[in-house]
């Protein structure tokens, strides 16, 4: 009940944004052992500090330009590390260098998130006088384990994930059939932006990890993709942010701190819909009680295409809603990896009360499964803050995207009205962002090879 | 060996795409940028699906004649066209889709081709997909290879001159 005062208290001080305080990372509380949820995050990322350099205020979005996190700058080396002959920073061919990955140094200690504001990405740049030689370091001593990234649970898809807990929902006695008079319907309403909830902080947003311990959840060939985002966005600076040109920003952005703001969700018997987006909108539409077609290469609800936000089933066991997404497009998250067209997750909502039973808002544990990016799968928990039904404040806003910045030469480039462009229209199913690394920036490197599809000799 | 795919290059002509057999009620775009008087048939190598909402492409680089390779212009490169057709769920219950259709799939379809000479076209016809990695005879198409998927209705179209 410590947590749940916690978030009570928090939920209190979130009416006047970025006051801050720090409850425990909380998993859902339920009154018994499951199969498949709420098992418990041995370690809360809110007692970690930042892991690379940065000039963050640890646990907000601001920027403190005297306020420097790291262990050493402008190209100097931390007392008592001994750095690579070869780094991010000074590696002409990131390919090469592939042993060297598994080692910290590599990125001088820098998260995925601090390298990406290296040069400015999220203001404050930090590459000094001499870029990218001259790239800051972070703390080689500070990172999140990866046993609190990883998926405690046994299951190897999601699909056994899936029925194991609705077997078990069975044995208690449901699923719970739902009808407008009983479903809940304190969820309806809207809710703080998970990135600025008090105590909400989990790793995906990846400012407290090593880029290695992220790269041993992935991969042989995600490993690979995911050095390439890190590489240009440290060394290159030519960053690729996907919602940068309109692209689509992909299924795994709805976790990013940036990426998704306050969310809407609305709740009815046969669908609950989660709505949220900034630069494009992330709609959640869970079909209560439906089943996936299994026939083709990836569970799905319709017709055999890939969906950017996927589909998804679900149930309710009582209050909490167990759900499965599947028929995922792959892509990528900018500071973080790629992942499948085989991406399939299982999601449980679960109210979070205070000490008198007043629905504060939800816990949201995600479990990912993606056979072709990750090694095993991989877990984020978070919380959902109310902040008030739809009778008051703002209404969702739904995006359309006008394009104002083009890759000219590789980088993202604000152009004007009338302004002419040369423009390479991209391949979107073919890691665009890729493409465009690859013809400006790659062109001398050792490329892995690539299969030959056009002969039949 | 690496695939010469320039993908980049060849979404040029994608500007233009097209859609099905005949011209769809629901169609997004006008199709006056093809001769639909004019039918161009061929057996390409799938470079790339796009299964957009509104009109499903297939990007691909035609085989030549000897079905051995593919078609490629002065420096080497693969050659590629595309063809549209109908929203990427009609076509997905055709049996054409991300999944059915990966790179590297051989196929042949009959097209009306741009009036303005760029390397795209509008379905016209029956679609037919080779076995895997098994392309016709010289000179022939898909639908001469024993265990070959017709997809939609109809034969092959049939080329102008």
């Amino acid at each position: 009940m410590t947590r749940m005062r916690a978030l009570s208290v928090s939920a209190v001080g979130a009416m006047s944004l970025w006051v801050w305080s720090a409850p425990a990372q909380q998993v859902a509380e339920i009154d018994f052992e499951s199969v498949g949820r709420a098992w418990p995050l041995e370690h809360d990322l809110n007692d970690y500090e930042l892991v690379g350099a940065t000039m963050r205020v640890p646990g907000t979005f601001r920027r403190d330009p005297n306020a420097f996190t790291g262990s050493a700058r402008s190209g100097e080396t931390p007392p008592g590390v001994e750095p690579l002959e070869t780094d991010l920073f000074t590696s002409d061919d990131f390919y090469k260098d592939r042993e060297l990955w598994s080692d910290p140094r590599y990125f001088r200690c820098n998260s995925p998130g601090a390298i990406e504001d290296m040069w400015g990405g999220n203001t404050n740049a930090l590459i000094g006088d001499d870029p990218p030689a001259s790239a800051p370091w972070g703390h080689c001593d500070r990172d999140y384990p990866r046993e609190s990234i990883v998926s405690p649970y046994p299951f190897e898809t999601a699909q056994e994930h899936y029925e194991a807990l609705l077997d078990e929902t069975r044995q208690r006695g449901g699923p719970t059939e739902h009808s407008y008079a009983t479903v809940p319907s304190e969820w309806t309403g809207r809710y703080m932006h998970p990135g600025r909830t008090p105590g909400n902080q989990y790793w995906f947003r990846t400012r407290h990890l090593q880029v290695p311990t992220l790269l041993s959840v992935l991969t042989e060939e995600y490993q690979t993709r995911f050095v390439q985002e890190v590489y240009h966005q440290g060394n290159t600076n030519a960053a690729q942010w996907p919602s940068a040109y309109c692209w689509p920003e992909g299924f795994m952005r709805r976790w990013h701190a940036a990426a998704v703001w306050e969310h809407h969700i609305m709740v009815t018997p046969s669908l609950v819909q989660i709505l949220a987006g900034v630069a494009r909108n992330f709609i959640t539409n869970i079909h209560i009680g439906r089943e996936f077609n299994m026939d083709g290469r990836v569970p799905r609800l319709g017709a055999d295409v890939p969906r950017w936000y996927g589909e998804t089933i679900g149930f309710w066991d009582e209050d909490t809603l167990i759900t499965w997404t599947s028929n995922i497009q792959g892509w990528k998250t900018h500071a973080a990896f790629d992942h499948s067209n085989f991406m399939q997750t299982i999601e449980i909502y679960t109210p979070n009360r205070d000490a008198d039973g007043n629905f504060l808002g939800l816990n949201h544990e995600a479990i990912f499964y993606d056979p072709e990016a990750l090694a095993e799968p991989v877990r984020i928990i978070r919380n959902y803050l109310k902040t008030s039904g739809f009778e008051e404040g703002d209404p969702y806003v739904f995006i359309e995207c006008v394009q104002t910045i083009f890759p000219i030469d590789g980088r993202a480039t604000p152009v004007s009205p009338g302004q002419v462009i040369e423009y390479e229209v991209p391949d979107m199913y073919g890691r665009p962002w890729a493409q465009i690394w690859d013809e400006y920036f790659e062109q001398h490197m050792e490329r892995p090879e690539e299969e030959d599809i056009f002969s039949f000799e | 060996m690496k695939a010469p795919i320039r993908i980049g290059g060849l979404f040029v002509a994608a500007t233009a795409i097209v859609a099905v057999m005949a011209v769809p009620v629901q169609a997004h775009h006008s199709f006056a940028m093809y001769d639909v008087q004019a039918t161009q048939v061929f057996t390409g190598v799938v470079t790339r699906i796009d299964p957009a909402p509104n009109h499903l492409a297939i990007f691909f680089a035609p085989m030549n004649d000897e079905r051995k390779n593919v078609v490629r212009d002065e420096d080497g490169e693969p050659i590629v066209w595309s063809v549209e057709m109908a929203g990427s769920a009609q076509m997905a219950r055709q049996g054409v889709s991300v999944n059915s259709f990966p790179p590297g799939t051989v196929f042949s379809v009959g097209l009306h081709p741009l009036r303005n000479g760029e390397p795209g076209g509008t379905r016209d016809g029956g679609l037919f997909r080779c076995p895997d990695r098994t392309p016709p005879e010289p000179g022939m198409h898909c639908d001469s290879v024993e265990g070959h998927t017709p997809i939609g209705e109809g034969p092959l179209a049939t080329p102008t001159d």
